[in-house]
């Protein structure tokens, strides 16, 4: 009888329990309104759109069917955007990854006295995109730019350096301005995850003779490497994203060698007007920052839980 | 506990598959809006004794002008909205659309005037310009006339900004360099533009400025000028599309040919850097609107005043007779769902007006505006003032290549500055690029 008494659920008043339910509702509500408005509004918006004849002034006119995706996917400076946007998203982001780490443990070692130190590394990241995209614009210029400079003063031709008008190394010279950017928030995070590692288990390895590379490599990259991961995720989508540094530095040129999918969007819908091109643009690509995200974003979780 | 961990997963996969869809779109939603630049003012409805009007950057003095003569005269206050030049059309489509409706007028590029018509952003100002003789409609210069205000039998707008390229050159570096007279065809120009790249180039002057960033209004202009020389056309008469005739191709070819002597970069040249370059004395010859004598003259930044020249542009082939390209006109329209329509026809009509029209010719600092009615081209004080500009809008606004107007127009642009991006880079040739060119507009205007 006793263990029976202890297996009854105590029983609530049925008046009771349907209040906590709406409460339940009531508190969740703000949430789904959030999710509904901010996710599935744009999701339905842009699939209409990429469905449809829809113009900047006249969304919606008539029903097109797939025929703007296949025009999209048959277009070869489209699909050639997709891979330009893949490739570039996956280097700046590795590249950050690496010096963000870099620059972490550097200002670790720097941490005593290095309040000032970190807030001037984290500065690029606190400048608009518009700034950034303008300053190394400046920095490219062969008329006097800081390039040119260095190089003239090294005995090199000074007009010979114009980066951004080259179809071989736009794409890099924009990479690395985006590089410059957004490093300082992978270092940011990693530096967190440094300050949070726990020391008596780095002492131990010290003790035990690990030191340089090898502590790094056995004890403290297995620690952070759940929030390396994460911030490669968050860098990826960041990157993935890139569209002010090339409106600002090469508007997608010379030629096509710096227009990502991003560009090519605001290309479609600000300058052709051509609305239903843009959303079918957006859904596609919307695809592949999938395929390519959730991998990241699966081992990141994996990571992390190892870590737990 | 170990039990549970694999259903979590597959519970974690399942809920970050939609998730990372859904944040994908969000983001790349947030990266299309985030990149529009804004407008540089705020509009505001107003008052009866207010009107908002959108401008691009160039016209800036003109829109100071314009609003500070309007209030004299009339008492009403101008608020100009300052966009930049490839923004305007957007703009304009996008506040009317949204229901916003903060520009009671604008004056857009006369390239977009049919997607705006079509969109439904501007009004139909078929009746009112025919049924008020004011306007003085046979006034306007005939070969800007229709380009810059018809579509399909109806008319949207009033010509502003007439716009004509010319060709400026430095009489101070032709000089040097042993020219004796500036070239009459684009051959000519090249192998001149070379004579003073070699003898000048390491000590930063060079033959020419290439407009070649990738903008319709920038790199567009810089083909349209030579396709007007070797007397070709966007389309023909019927309004078929002609961009991959042999003088198209002969005109893509003559851009190419001048890019080695160019102001470097040419890929990054917009008319900043370009009319920076030209106001330093950093090239010989560069081509412009007619304004840009005026402020050859009195631009505070200028060091060529008096040492320019100006002559119509080259021509090339067969082609004998100079021509204007109607590269970057400007028209003002009257916003489809404006409260104040009477009141933004009358401004429109003030502001277009002949008298205004000669002010804004004349005025310093420089508005930016080239002539757009015979009665002020043919103005004692323009001529008075600026003599060889007269003259050489007189000769190549006779004949004029206008871009395509009608409905996908401004994608027709986008298209051919694509291509021609392409060109410069070298990734194409002139015929392959135009032969991309003439397949796409096919479809996009018939």
């Amino acid at each position: 009888m006793a263990d029976a008494a202890l297996t009854v659920r105590p029983r609530r008043p049925r008046g009771q329990s349907r209040r906590e339910a709406w409460a339940h509702r009531l508190f969740v509500t703000p949430s789904v309104l959030t999710l509904l408005i901010l996710g599935l509004y744009p999701l339905l918006f842009i699939i209409a759109a990429a469905l449809s004849e829809s113009t900047l002034g006249k969304p919606f006119q008539s029903w097109v069917g797939a025929d703007t995706l296949a025009a999209v996917l048959g277009d070869a400076d489209t699909v050639a955007a997709f891979l330009r946007t893949v490739v570039y998203a996956l280097g700046v982001s590795l590249a950050s990854l690496v010096l963000g780490v870099v620059v972490a443990l550097a200002l670790q070692s720097a941490v005593r006295g290095g309040s000032l130190v970190r807030t001037l590394v984290l500065l690029p990241m606190f400048m608009p995109p518009v700034v950034v995209g303008t300053l190394w614009k400046l920095v490219y210029n062969s008329g006097g730019g800081l390039l040119a400079t260095v190089v003239g003063f090294f005995g090199g031709d000074r007009q010979a350096v114009a980066p951004l008008s080259s179809t071989s190394w736009a794409m890099p010279a924009i990479g690395l301005a985006d590089v410059w950017e957004w490093t300082p928030l992978v270092a940011l995070l990693v530096f967190t995850a440094l300050v949070a590692q726990d020391h008596e288990i780095v002492e131990a390895a010290r003790l035990d003779g690990a030191h340089g590379f090898r502590l790094f490599w056995s004890v403290t990259l297995p620690s952070i490497a759940g929030v390396l991961a994460a911030a490669f995720f968050i860098r990826l989508v960041l990157a993935f994203k890139v569209f002010d540094l090339v409106f600002m530095m090469t508007s997608g040129g010379p030629g096509q060698a710096t227009t990502t999918s991003s560009y090519e969007i605001y290309q479609a819908v600000f300058r052709e007007f051509d609305v239903g091109k843009a959303a079918a643009i957006t859904l596609v690509l919307a695809v592949i920052v999938t395929i390519v995200t959730i991998p990241v974003a699966l081992i990141t979780r994996r990571l992390q839980a190892n870590h737990e | 506990m170990s039990a549970s961990h694999p259903r979590s997963r597959r519970s974690r996969l399942r809920l970050t598959v939609p998730a990372a869809a859904v944040a994908a779109l969000a983001l790349t939603l947030a990266a299309c809006s985030s990149g529009a630049p804004s407008a540089a003012g705020t509009g505001s409805a107003g008052g009866a004794d207010s009107l908002n009007v959108l401008m691009i950057s160039s016209h800036q003095g003109a829109a100071d002008y314009l609003a500070k003569r309007y209030k004299e005269e009339t008492g009403i206050t101008i608020n100009p909205t300052i966009v930049p030049y490839d923004q305007i059309g957007n703009t304009l489509d996008l506040d009317q659309q949204s229901g916003a409706n903060q520009y009671d007028a604008a004056a857009v590029w006369y390239v977009s005037i049919g997607d705006l018509a079509a969109d439904g952003s501007i009004q139909d100002l078929t009746d009112w310009i025919d049924s008020t003789p004011a306007i003085e409609k046979d006034d306007f210069i005939q070969s800007i006339y229709d380009p810059y205000s018809l579509v399909d039998g109806k008319r949207y707008g009033l010509p502003f900004d007439g716009d004509s390229h010319v060709l400026f050159y430095n009489k101070t570096i032709l000089e040097r360099n042993g020219i004796t007279s500036p070239p009459k065809t684009w051959d000519e120009y090249v192998q001149d533009s070379k004579i003073v790249t070699q003898n000048e180039g390491a000590n930063g002057v060079y033959g020419n400025v290439i407009f070649g960033q990738k903008s319709p209004l920038i790199l567009g202009a810089s083909f349209a000028n030579r396709l007007a020389g070797f007397g070709g056309t966007f389309v023909d008469a019927q309004g078929k599309p002609t961009i991959n005739s042999p003088q198209a191709v002969q005109a893509a070819q003559s851009l190419v040919d001048a890019l080695g002597s160019a102001y470097p970069t040419p890929a990054e040249t917009d008319f900043g850097a370009g009319n920076t370059a030209w106001y330093a004395g950093k090239a010989a010859f560069i081509e412009n609107w007619t304004d840009l004598g005026v402020g050859s003259q009195i631009n505070p930044a200028s060091t060529v005043k008096d040492q320019w020249g100006v002559v119509p542009l080259p021509v090339g082939g067969s082609n004998t007779t100079p021509r204007a390209s109607l590269v970057a006109g400007f028209t003002w329209v009257v916003s489809a769902n404006t409260k104040k329509t009477q009141e933004a026809k009358d401004f429109i009509q003030w502001a277009t007006s002949s008298k205004i029209n000669e002010e804004l010719l004349t005025a310093d600092p420089q508005t930016g505006i080239d002539p757009n009615r015979s009665s002020t081209l043919n103005s004692t004080s323009y001529a008075q003032k600026y003599p060889e500009l007269a003259e050489v809008n007189h000769t190549s606004l006779n004949g004029t290549l206008p871009w395509p107007t009608g409905k996908n127009a401004t994608k027709a642009a986008e298209v051919l500055t694509d291509e021609l991006a392409n060109l410069i880079a070298g990734q194409e040739n002139a015929q392959q690029a135009l032969d991309k060119v003439q397949a796409q507009w096919e479809q996009l205007l018939g």
